[in-house]
C-alpha cells in the first residue's frame, strides 16, 4: 500500500492540440488537505475531471488507495470512495435537500430510511437542517454549495474533490464553509481542493499545488508557495489581465 | 446500356426528391439550430404549405411554381405568429430545464392541430395540381426525366443557394448565425432573441413551403402528408449534423439516392428499413452527423 | 395511525369501492368498453411515465412495446394455442429484450437525439410488421393485421363474451401499474432516475450508473406497455399495425401522461381517463359535424395544457388533496400525490 491516498502520475490531456493538462505529478496524503491553486484556465477542473473519471488521459495514471482507477467510469470511481462537486453547482433542482442528500445515500445502501439517516446527519454536518425539506432550486448560491458538499459526503468518499466551493460567497459564509470543510478533514476525509480564493485555501490546506498552462509550476507548503517567484508571476500576470479587462 | 440509363435515371431523381427533403430538412435544422427546438410540426406545416397553395392554384389557375412568391410569405407569418403565441411562452417557461422536452410535445400536439384543421377545411381527398408540368418529361442526354421533377431540383438548389447568400451577406443573416453559434453571447451582444426565434422559425417554415410548392405537380396532397416527409426531415438532419446547413442538403440528397438506387434492386420496404438504419447507425456511430453538429454555414 | 393516515386509506378505499362498483350500475356494453379504454390508456400512460416520466426522457416510439406484447402473444395464441395468460409473459419477455437491445445504444444519446431514435425506430418496426406475412411457422398478417382467434367465452383464453371481466381486468392492470409506480418512485431506483433527470453528470458522481438505472427503468416500462398491448388485442380482437405501433399509440400515451402530469405517480392516471374520456366525449358529439374537429379539440386542448398547466393537472388536484388532508404545504409530507 502507498503514502498515499491518491497520487497522480505524468498526468496528460490533450483536447486536440489544446494541452490541458501537462504531466502533472501530485499525491495527496491520508488524512491530508490539498489546495490546488492556478491562474484562469490553469486546468484545475481538467485535473480533477480527469481523477473523477469525467474525461480519460491521453497519458498517465491515477492511483487511488494502492489501486489504478485511471479511465475508470465516474460512477465506478465514486464507488472507490471518490466524492466530488462541481464548480458550477449542479444541484437537483426540484428534489428537496434531503431527496437530494439521499441521493448520494443511497451509495451503499439501498435502503430507504438508512439512506434517510445517513441523509439527515450529512445535512446536519454541512448545516443544512433548517433546509431540509426546501427545493433545491429555492437554495442561496452558499447553500447551493453545502447541498453539493452534502451530496458528496454522503456518498461516504474517502477523498473529497471540491471544485470551488468557496467562490463567490461573501466573507461571513466563507469563513463558515471554511470551518466546515476544517471539520470535515479532521473526521478523516482526505481533501483535494481547488480555490480561488487564496487566504481561505491557506487556512484549511498544508500543502499546495501551483498549475499554469496545465504544468505543475510549484508545491509545498502555503508559505514556500506564495513566496515562489514563478507563482507571483504567473498570478501578477493574471491580475495585470483583470485589469485591463 | 439500358441498364445505364436505369441507373442515371434513378441517380436524377433521386437526386431531386433528394434536393426537396434537403429544403424540409434546411427549415428544421435552422429551427434547431436557433432554438435547440426539434419542430414535431414541421410536416404538419408542411402539409399546411401544400394545401394552401393547392386551393389557390385552383381558384386562380396560375402557375403552380408562382405560388411560392404568394404562399412564401403566407407561410413565414403563420410561422412567425405559431412561434409567439404557442411555443415562445412555453420556451421561456423552461428557461432552466436542461431538455426542454415539453416544447418537443407541444410542437407534436400541434402537428394534430394543424393536420385535423386540415381535415376540417380542405377535407381528406388525395388531390394533385395537375398541370402541363404534371406529365412533361426533359430529356437529358441519353435519359428523360421528370419536368416536375427537374424543377423541383433547380428550384430546390436556387433557394438554398440563395439563403446561404442571405445568411452570408445580410444583417439578418448575421443575426441569425450568431444565434446558432452561440446563444448566450448573442443574447448579451444585445440580440432581440424573441424576436429572432421568431423570425427563425418564420423562415424555416417559408423554406418549407418552397419544397411544398414544388412537390405540387407530382405528389399528391392530403392532411397526413407531412408525416412522410418530416420522419425523412428527421433522418436527414442526424445524416448531416443537426444544426448544419449544407448538412442538410447533401443529407437530403443522399437519402434520396438511397432510396431511388435501392428502388431499382430490392423491394420498397427494404430500402425503408435501408434507409432507417443508416440513419440509426449514423446516430449511434457520429451522432453529431456527417457533417458536423454546430450551426455551420 | 395518525388522522392524515386515516384520511389517506379512506380515500383510497372510496376510490376503489367506486371503481369496483362500476358496473353494477354502467350496463350498456358500450359504456364499459368505453370506461375500459379510458383505464387501459391510464394503464398505458403510466407504463410510459415509469421509465420516460420518472427519468425525463422523450420516447416517442413505445408503440413498438405495445405491438411486440401483443403480436408475440396473438402469433403464439393463433398458431400454437398457448393461453394468452401465458403468452403475455412472452410477449412482456420479448418486449424488455427489445427494449434493452435498443436502450443500449440509444441511452447514450441526449435529449432531442433520443426522442429522433425513437421516432425513427417506431416508424422502422411499423413498417416491417406492415410488410410482413409471415414469421418462420407464425402468421403476422402484414398490412392487413392480426384477427385474434375466436373461443366464445374461455376464461383460460382470456375471451370473455362479457364487457365486464375485461373492465374488471383494465382495473386490476391499473392498480397493479400504480402500485408499481408507487414502489419505484421511492426506492433508490426511483431516486437515482429523479436525479439523472435532472443532471447526468452530477448523478454520476454521486455513484450512479446512469445507463444501467435507464436500462432497468426501460425494461420495467417496456414490459408493462407490452402487457397493455396484449389486452389491447385481447378487447379488440383484431391487431391493426397502426393501430397497436402507429404514432397514434406512441404519442397517445406521452401526451395523456404528461397532460396528467408526467414524473409523478398519479398524474399518468388521472391525465389518462379524463383525457380519455374527454376525447370519448368530443368525438361522440363532434365527429359527425366535421371531419377531424374531435381530434383538433383534444389538440387543442394538449398544447393549452403544456401551455398553462406544464405540470399537468394533477398540480390542481394536489392542491385539493392536501387541502382535504389538512396539509399547507408540500414539505411536511413526503409520501404525497406526487
Amino acid at each position: 500500500m502507498s503514502a498515499s491516498i491518491l497520487e497522480v502520475k505524468q498526468l496528460t490531456i490533450n483536447f486536440g492540440g489544446l494541452i490541458a493538462v501537462n504531466n502533472l505529478d501530485m499525491q495527496v496524503g491520508y488524512g491530508e488537505a490539498v489546495g490546488l491553486i492556478g491562474p484562469n484556465g490553469a486546468g484545475k477542473t481538467s485535473a480533477f475531471n480527469l481523477i473523477s473519471g469525467v474525461y480519460k488521459p491521453t497519458h498517465g495514471q491515477v492511483i487511488f488507495n494502492g489501486e489504478d482507477i485511471t479511465g475508470l467510469p465516474p460512477h465506478v470511481i465514486n464507488r472507490k470512495g471518490i466524492g466530488r462537486t462541481f464548480q458550477i453547482v449542479k444541484p437537483f433542482g426540484s428534489m428537496t435537500v434531503l431527496e437530494n442528500v439521499m441521493v448520494g445515500g443511497f451509495a451503499h445502501t439501498s435502503n430507504r430510511n438508512k439512506s434517510k439517516a445517513i441523509a439527515m446527519e450529512v445535512i446536519e454536518r454541512v448545516g443544512l437542517q433548517r433546509k431540509v425539506n426546501a427545493l433545491a432550486k429555492s437554495l442561496t448560491l452558499a447553500d447551493r454549495k453545502r447541498l453539493e458538499v452534502a451530496k458528496a459526503l454522503a456518498t461516504d468518499p474517502k477523498l473529497l474533490l471540491l471544485d470551488e466551493v468557496l467562490a463567490g460567497l461573501n466573507p461571513t459564509e466563507v469563513e463558515e464553509a471554511v470551518d466546515m470543510i476544517k471539520d470535515i478533514n479532521k473526521s478523516g476525509i482526505s481533501i483535494l481542493m481547488i480555490e480561488h480564493v487564496l487566504q481561505a485555501t491557506m487556512a484549511i490546506c498544508n500543502h499546495i499545488v501551483v498549475l499554469d498552462y496545465g504544468k505543475k509550476i510549484a508545491e509545498g507548503t502555503p508559505q514556500e508557495v506564495t513566496n515562489n517567484p514563478e507563482v507571483i508571476k504567473a498570478y501578477l500576470g493574471d491580475e495585470y489581465e483583470a485589469v485591463i479587462n | 446500356m439500358i441498364f445505364l440509363v436505369d441507373f442515371l435515371s434513378a441517380v436524377v431523381n433521386g437526386i431531386s426528391m433528394g434536393a426537396i427533403y434537403g429544403l424540409i430538412a434546411l427549415g428544421l435544422t435552422l429551427i434547431f439550430g436557433i432554438m435547440r427546438i426539434i419542430n414535431f410540426a414541421h410536416g404538419a406545416l408542411l402539409m399546411l404549405s401544400m394545401m394552401v397553395g393547392y386551393w389557390i392554384w385552383k381558384f386562380s389557375g396560375v402557375n403552380p411554381y408562382l405560388m411560392i412568391i404568394v404562399v412564401a410569405p403566407i407561410m413565414f407569418c403563420f410561422g412567425y405568429f405559431v412561434q409567439r403565441v404557442f411555443i415562445k411562452p412555453v420556451l421561456d417557461a423552461q428557461k432552466d430545464v436542461r431538455e426542454p422536452i415539453a416544447v418537443l410535445l407541444l410542437t407534436a400536439a400541434l402537428a394534430i392541430v394543424f393536420e385535423n384543421l386540415a381535415l376540417m377545411v380542405f377535407g381528406a381527398d388525395y388531390v394533385m395540381a395537375k398541370t402541363t408540368v404534371t406529365d412533361a418529361t426533359i430529356a437529358l442526354g441519353g435519359i428523360t426525366v421528370s419536368a416536375a421533377r427537374f424543377y423541383a431540383l433547380i428550384l430546390a438548389l436556387v433557394i438554398a443557394y440563395a439563403f446561404y447568400l442571405f445568411l452570408q451577406h445580410t444583417e439578418l443573416g448575421r443575426r441569425l448565425r450568431a444565434c446558432g453559434q452561440d446563444r448566450n453571447t448573442a443574447l448579451l451582444m444585445g440580440i432581440d432573441g424573441p424576436k429572432t426565434f421568431a423570425i427563425a422559425f418564420g423562415i424555416g417554415t417559408a423554406l418549407l413551403t418552397v419544397a411544398a410548392i414544388v412537390l405540387l405537380p407530382f405528389y399528391y396532397v392530403h392532411p397526413t402528408v407531412g408525416n412522410v416527409f418530416m420522419t425523412k426531415a428527421f433522418i436527414v438532419v442526424v445524416l448531416g449534423g443537426l444544426g448544419s446547413v449544407p448538412g442538410a442538403l447533401l443529407g437530403g440528397i443522399i437519402i434520396g439516392l438511397i432510396e431511388s438506387i435501392g428502388a431499382q434492386y430490392m423491394t420498397a420496404t427494404l430500402t425503408t428499413v435501408v434507409v432507417y438504419l443508416v440513419f440509426l447507425l449514423i446516430l449511434f456511430v457520429k451522432p453529431s452527423g456527417l457533417f458536423g453538429s454546430r450551426l455551420e454555414w | 395511525m395518525d388522522i392524515v393516515q386515516k384520511k389517506k386509506i379512506g380515500l383510497i378505499v372510496i376510490i376503489l369501492a367506486i371503481a369496483l362498483s362500476i358496473p353494477l350500475f354502467v350496463t350498456k356494453p358500450y359504456y364499459i368498453h368505453v370506461i375500459t379504454m379510458c383505464l387501459l390508456w391510464a394503464y398505458l400512460a403510466s407504463s410510459w411515465n415509469l421509465f420516460c416520466g420518472f427519468a425525463g426522457q422523450l420516447s416517442l416510439g413505445h408503440g413498438i412495446f405495445t405491438a411486440v406484447g401483443a403480436y408475440v402473444t396473438i402469433m403464439l395464441f393463433n398458431d400454437f394455442n398457448i393461453s394468452p395468460w401465458i403468452g403475455m409473459f412472452a410477449g412482456g419477455a420479448a418486449a424488455v429484450l427489445l427494449s434493452t437491445l435498443i436502450g443500449y445504444p440509444t441511452f447514450k444519446l441526449r435529449g432531442a437525439y433520443y426522442a429522433l431514435a425513437t421516432v425513427a425506430i417506431g416508424s422502422g418496426v411499423m413498417v416491417l410488421i406492415e410488410n410482413t406475412m409471415t414469421l418462420g411457422p407464425f402468421h403476422v398478417g402484414g398490412a392487413e393485421g392480426l384477427i385474434v382467434r375466436l373461443m366464445g367465452n374461455a376464461p383460460a383464453y382470456l375471451q370473455f363474451m362479457s364487457k365486464v371481466p375485461y373492465y374488471y381486468l383494465a382495473l386490476a392492470m391499473l392498480v397493479i401499474v400504480v402500485v408499481f409506480s408507487y414502489w419505484l418512485k421511492n426506492s433508490r431506483l426511483g431516486f437515482y432516475l429523479s436525479a439523472l433527470k435532472e443532471d447526468e453528470d452530477a448523478a454520476a458522481a454521486l455513484g450512479i450508473n446512469v445507463r444501467n438505472a435507464k436500462l432497468v427503468a426501460a425494461a420495467y416500462s417496456a414490459f408493462f406497455t407490452a402487457i397493455g398491448g396484449v389486452f389491447y388485442a385481447m378487447l379488440i380482437r383484431y391487431l391493426e399495425p397502426m393501430a397497436i405501433a402507429g404514432p397514434m399509440m406512441s404519442n397517445e400515451m406521452v401526451f395523456l401522461a404528461v397532460v396528467g402530469g408526467s414524473g409523478t405517480v398519479f398524474g399518468p392516471v388521472v391525465g389518462g381517463i379524463t383525457l380519455h374520456a374527454i376525447s370519448e366525449v368530443i368525438q361522440f358529439y363532434f365527429s359527425d359535424m366535421a371531419q377531424g374537429l374531435h381530434l383538433f379539440i383534444y389538440g387543442l386542448i394538449v398544447v393549452f395544457v403544456i401551455m398553462f398547466k406544464p405540470q399537468g393537472i394533477i398540480d390542481i388536484l394536489q392542491k385539493y388533496y392536501n387541502r382535504f388532508l389538512g396539509i399547507s404545504d408540500r414539505g411536511e409530507d413526503e409520501s404525497s400525490v406526487s
